[in-house]
C-alpha cells in the first residue's frame, strides 16, 4: 500500500494514484485553483469530524491537508500583496505620467507637474520624483532642490486632514498664536508634525488671505473664522469622531462646562 | 461663440447685450468672495434657488454669483437691486423672509439691513452705508456688479473697450505715453512708475519680450489682489493685453498663489472665455497682434513674490531673487525682456486708456496719481477691503471707513506694506497716505495692507514676529539676510522673553542697518523696517521689557495670571478649562492658580463670567496691596 504512494504536487502531501488523478480532474472540471479544492476538501472533511468519523489514519490526513492548504494559502496572498502594490505603482506612475503630459514634458513646468502630484497624494512619494527626474531629464538633486524650496511640498505622508492655522499678522494681533497653541495641545503634536494615527497634520501658515476673519483655522478646505482657544479642541474632535459630534451650531449653544475638553477625550 | 474678428463685431454684441439686460428686473447679488465663501455664502444661493424654484419665481428674478463686495466683516453679504437693499450676514433661514417682503413686495427686512454703531440706524441702500459712501471705488468698483465667470457681465459694463480702443485708434507708443503722462506708479510694493518701466522693456533690443501678472500675494495681511484676481479677472486680463501691445511682448504669463485656489479657477476660466471670444490669441480683433497668456501657480515661497525670483520660478527653477545690476525689465524671464506689474497696476490701465491720462492724474496727489486698494484689517470694526484716492489720510481710512477700534480702545499704531513697512504711531494719523509720505516715516505703502492695532498689542512682539516670518522665509542666498535676520530674531527673542540688555537694543539697531544696506534683495533690505520702526517710535516698549515688564501684557515670560479673590464666585469654570491643572480651589470657594504650574495659556481669563482672572506683568505686586 505504502509503495503505490507517490510525490504529489502539493509540497509534503503524498497522494494515492487515484486521489491524484481525482484531484486533477477535479482541478480541470471545477476550474478551481489547487488550493480551493484542498480549503474544499477540508470543508467536507471538518463535516466527517462532526460525524465522528475522525479515526487516527484519516485524522493524520487531515492535519497534513490543512497544514498543506495554510502555507499556500500564505504564499498566495503574498504573491497577491506583491502584484496589488506593483499594479497600484503602475497605477500611480501612469497618473504621474498623465500629468507630465498634460504639459507636454516640459522641463519648465517642472513645479506645475510637482504641485499636482501634491495635490494627488498630499506628498511627494519618492517613486514618483524618481519617475518625473527620468521622463523629464532633470537630475534628483534638483528636484529636491525644488520640494524642499517650497512651502507647498511635502516629502512625508501627510495626514487625513490638513489643519492649517493662519499666522497672518492679521490673525497675529487677534490671537492667532494662542489658536495654533489649543491646538498643538489637543493633537499632542507641534506644528508641522502628523499625529501617529495619520488623522491630522497641523501646520501653520502666514496667511489664509481672508483677514476679516482671524483668527482662522482652515480644516481641509473649511475655513473656521473669529475663533476662540476653547473652541479648538470641540472642532477639531469633530473631524476625528465624524458625524457623531455635535455640530458646529450645537457646540455654539452649549455652556462651556459641558463641552468635552482635552483632557476627558485623551 | 463664434470670435469677433474686429472691432465693430465686439461693440454690436455689447449693443446688444445691454438691450438685454433689464435693469429694472430684481437680481439678488451674492458675494462669494473667499470672506463670504467662509461664511457659508454658497449655503444661501442654494438656499435662494430652492425658494425661488418653489414659489416659481426663476424666470422674474436674476441671481449672481458676484466677486468680493470687500465688506467682508458683514458676511454673506446679498444686494437687491434695483432698489439696492444690502442685507448682511444673511443665513439660508433668512432667505423665505427676503423673498416674501423684499422680492414680492419691494419692502426692506429691516432685521437684516446695516446698523451704523454709532448713530443706532438702520440703513437701508448699500451706497449710504459709511463703508462704501465714504470710499472712491475705481478698480474695485465692478467687483460687486459683475459674475466673475462671465465675460458678458464684463463687457456689458464696457468691459474691453479700451483694448478696441487701444487696437484700433492707438500705436503702442501713444499707450505708452499716455500711461506715462498718468503717471501711474507699481501697486505691489516700491511705487516704481510703470510708464518707465514699460518704455525699458519696450526699448530693449532682444526679443522675444514677456508681460507678466504678479499675483503671488504673500504679505500677511492683505488679499486686495486675490479678490480682484477672483472678482474681475477680465480687467486684469485687458490691462495686460493693452501692455504687451505697447510693449512689443506676444506671451503673457499669470502668476498666481496656489494658496488661492479660487483665483487660479477664475483666471484660467477667464483666460478660455476671452480666447473663444478672440480676445486672446491669434490677430485679435483683426488688428494683426497676437498674445497669449499662460497661468503659473507659484507653490509657496513669500521670496518668490520678487521680480527676478518670480520669473525663475517661472522657468521651473527655485524662486531665489538675482542681483539686478541689469534690471528684469531688459534681462527677465529667460534673460529676455520682461515687463512684471502687480494686479491692480494692470487692472488701472484699462481705465487710463478710456477716460485719459489727465482724468486719472486728477486723482490723488501730484506724485501719486489714482486710488490705491487697502485691506484694512486687525483690530477694526469694519474689517475689509477699501479703495480710496492716494492722499486720504489714515484717520479718515480707519475712522470714517472703518468705524474705529472695537471695544472702545485705544488705537496704538497702523502697519503698513507688510513685513518689508513699518509701524506708524497715532501721531502721523493725519498723514496723507501715498508712497512718498508713508516712505519719509519710515514705513511704505508696500501692496496695500494696513494692519490696525489697538492698545493691547505689544510692539516688540511684532517686531519679533515681522523678523520671525521673514528670516524663515529668506531664501538664504546672502549673507546679511541669512544670518543678520536670525541674530535679529535671536535678539528679539530674547527681549521678549525678559533675558535681554541695553546693549542688546543697540545691537538689534546696528545690526539692523548692516542688514539694510548690503542684503542682496529687496525682502533682505527692507527687512529691518519694522525693527528701526517701532524702535523709533516705542522706545519706551522696548525698555519697558529690558525691565521685565511688557505693558501691552502679551509676551508671555513676562506676564502672570492670577485670580481676584473679591471677585472669584468659585463656580470651577476656569479648573474645568485649564489643560495643565494649574487651578485649584474648592467648590464655591476661592480659586487660585499655580504660577509653576501655570502654561498662561489664557483660557481661564477667556471662560471667566466674573472678570475674576487678571493679567499681571512685571514684579508681581498681590492683589490686596494695588
Amino acid at each position: 500500500m505504502a509503495k503505490e504512494k507517490t510525490k504529489s504536487h502539493f509540497v509534503g502531501v503524498r497522494l494515492t494514484e487515484e486521489q491524484k488523478k481525482a484531484l486533477y480532474t477535479l482541478q480541470k472540471t471545477s476550474d478551481l485553483s489547487k488550493t480551493d479544492i484542498l480549503l474544499r476538501g477540508l470543508e467536507i472533511l471538518s463535516e466527517y469530524y462532526a460525524l465522528g468519523l475522525d479515526q487516527p489514519p484519516l485524522s493524520i490526513e487531515l492535519k497534513k491537508l490543512e497544514e498543506e492548504a495554510i502555507q499556500h494559502l500564505k504564499a498566495l496572498k503574498k504573491i497577491k500583496r506583491r502584484e496589488e502594490s506593483v499594479k497600484q505603482m503602475i497605477q500611480e506612475l501612469r497618473e504621474v505620467d498623465e500629468i507630465i503630459d498634460e504639459y507636454g514634458g516640459e522641463k519648465n513646468a517642472l513645479i506645475q507637474i510637482l504641485l499636482k502630484i501634491q495635490e494627488k497624494n498630499h506628498w511627494l512619494p519618492k517613486p514618483a520624483l524618481l519617475w518625473v527626474s527620468e521622463r523629464l531629464s532633470i537630475p534628483m538633486s534638483q528636484i529636491l532642490h525644488i520640494a524642499t524650496f517650497y512651502k507647498s511640498f511635502s516629502l512625508e505622508p501627510r495626514g487625513e486632514h490638513l489643519v492649517r492655522v493662519c499666522l497672518g499678522t492679521a490673525c497675529h494681533v487677534r490671537n492667532g498664536p494662542k489658536i495654533l497653541e489649543a491646538a498643538e495641545q489637543y493633537l499632542g503634536i507641534n506644528s508641522g508634525e502628523t499625529t501617529s494615527d495619520m488623522k491630522f497634520t497641523l501646520e501653520s501658515v502666514n496667511c489664509l488671505g481672508c483677514c476679516a476673519l482671524g483668527p482662522v483655522m482652515m480644516i481641509d478646505n473649511e475655513y473656521h473664522g473669529k475663533l476662540t482657544p476653547s473652541q479648538v479642541p470641540n472642532i477639531l474632535s469633530s473631524y476625528r469622531v465624524g458625524e457623531l459630534s455635535m455640530t458646529e451650531e450645537q457646540q455654539k449653544l452649549a455652556p462651556i462646562a459641558q463641552r468635552p475638553t482635552p483632557k476627558q477625550q485623551r | 461663440m463664434t470670435k469677433f474678428s474686429q472691432p465693430n463685431d465686439l461693440e454690436q454684441y455689447r449693443q446688444t447685450l445691454q438691450k438685454q439686460r433689464d435693469t429694472k428686473k430684481t437680481c439678488i447679488s451674492i458675494c462669494s468672495g473667499t470672506g463670504c465663501h467662509a461664511y457659508a455664502s454658497e449655503k444661501v444661493v442654494s438656499a435662494f434657488e430652492d425658494q425661488l424654484k418653489k414659489q416659481n419665481l426663476t424666470n422674474m428674478v436674476d441671481m449672481k454669483r458676484t466677486g468680493c463686495h470687500g465688506f467682508c466683516e458683514k458676511g454673506p453679504i446679498v444686494v437687491i437691486h434695483p432698489h439696492n437693499y444690502c442685507y448682511v450676514k444673511v443665513k439660508p433661514e433668512d432667505v423665505t423672509e427676503i423673498i416674501t417682503q423684499t422680492i414680492q413686495q419691494g419692502k426692506p427686512v429691516n432685521r437684516l439691513l446695516y446698523e451704523d454703531p454709532e448713530l443706532g440706524k438702520k440703513i437701508v441702500l448699500e451706497t449710504d452705508i459709511p463703508f462704501y459712501k465714504n470710499q472712491t471705488r475705481l478698480i474695485f468698483g465692478n467687483n460687486r456688479k459683475i459674475d466673475p465667470k462671465s465675460i458678458d457681465d464684463y463687457i456689458a459694463l464696457d468691459g474691453y473697450k479700451a483694448l478696441v480702443k487701444t487696437l484700433t485708434k492707438m500705436t503702442p507708443q501713444q499707450v505708452l505715453d499716455e500711461v506715462k503722462k498718468a503717471n501711474l506708479r507699481g501697486r505691489g510694493g516700491g511705487g516704481f512708475p510703470t510708464g518707465r518701466k514699460w518704455e525699458t522693456t519696450k526699448n530693449a533690443s532682444a526679443e522675444p519680450k514677456y508681460v507678466i501678472v504678479n499675483c503671488d500675494e504673500g504679505d500677511p495681511g492683505a488679499y486686495m489682489d486675490r479678490s480682484l484676481m477672483e472678482g474681475n479677472p477680465h480687467s486684469v486680463l485687458e490691462g495686460l493685453i493693452i501692455g504687451a501691445y505697447a510693449i512689443g511682448a506676444h506671451e503673457g504669463f499669470i502668476y498666481v498663489r496656489q494658496e488661492y485656489p479660487l483665483a487660479v479657477e477664475n483666471t484660467e476660466h477667464a483666460i478660455k472665455q476671452a480666447e473663444e471670444y478672440g480676445l486672446i490669441g491669434k490677430n485679435i480683433l483683426g488688428s494683426g497682434f497676437d498674445f497669449t497668456i499662460k497661468v503659473h501657480r507659484g507653490a509657496g515661497a513669500f521670496v518668490s513674490g520678487e521680480s527676478s525670483a518670480l520669473m525663475s520660478a517661472i522657468e521651473g527653477r527655485v524662486g531665489e531673487p538675482r542681483p539686478k545690476y541689469i534690471h528684469t525689465a531688459v534681462s527677465g524671464l529667460w534673460n529676455k525682456p520682461t515687463c512684471l506689474n502687480n494686479v491692480e497696476t494692470w487692472a488701472n490701465v484699462p481705465f487710463i486708456i478710456n477716460n485719459g491720462a489727465q482724468w486719472f492724474a486728477s486723482m490723488g496727489t501730484p506724485n501719486s496719481t489714482g486710488t490705491k486698494i487697502f485691506s484694512l484689517v486687525g483690530n477694526v470694526n469694519n474689517t475689509g477691503l477699501v479703495e480710496v484716492p492716494m492722499g486720504v489720510t489714515l484717520r479718515e481710512i480707519i475712522y470714517d471707513i472703518g468705524g474705529g477700534i472695537p471695544n472702545g480702545k485705544r488705537l496704538k499704531a497702523v502697519q503698513t506694506g507688510g513685513p518689508s513697512g513699518g509701524c506708524i504711531p497715532e501721531k502721523y494719523l493725519d498723514l496723507p497716505v501715498d508712497f512718498d509720505e508713508l516712505y519719509n516715516i519710515g514705513s511704505m505703502m508696500g501692496s496695500g495692507g494696513m494692519i490696525v492695532m489697538d492698545e493691547d498689542t505689544c510692539m516688540v512682539d511684532i517686531a519679533r514676529y515681522f523678523v520671525n516670518f521673514l528670516s524663515q522665509e529668506s531664501c538664504g542666498k546672502c549673507l546679511p539676510c541669512r544670518e543678520g535676520l536670525r541674530q535679529m530674531n535671536r535678539i528679539l527673542n530674547d527681549i521678549t522673553a525678559g533675558k535681554a540688555f541695553e546693549e542688546d537694543l543697540e545691537l538689534l539697531e546696528e545690526l539692523s542697518e548692516v542688514v539694510q544696506m548690503s542684503a542682496l534683495c529687496a525682502l533682505g533690505q527692507s527687512a529691518p523696517n519694522p525693527v528701526l520702526s517701532t524702535i523709533k517710535y516705542f522706545r519706551d516698549e522696548y525698555e519697558a521689557h529690558l525691565r521685565g515688564e511688557c505693558p501691552s501684557k502679551v509676551c508671555k515670560a513676562l506676564i502672570n495670571y492670577k485670580i481676584d479673590p473679591a471677585k472669584c464666585k468659585g463656580c470651577g469654570l476656569c479648573t474645568k478649562n485649564c489643560p495643565a491643572e494649574a487651578i485649584s480651589g474648592e467648590k464655591k470657594g476661592v480659586h487660585h492658580i499655580d504660577s509653576e504650574r501655570c502654561i498662561k495659556c489664557g483660557n481661564c481669563l477667556e471662560v471667566c463670567k466674573f472678570d475674576a482672572v487678571l493679567k499681571t506683568t512685571g514684579k508681581q505686586i498681590p492683589i490686596s496691596k494695588r
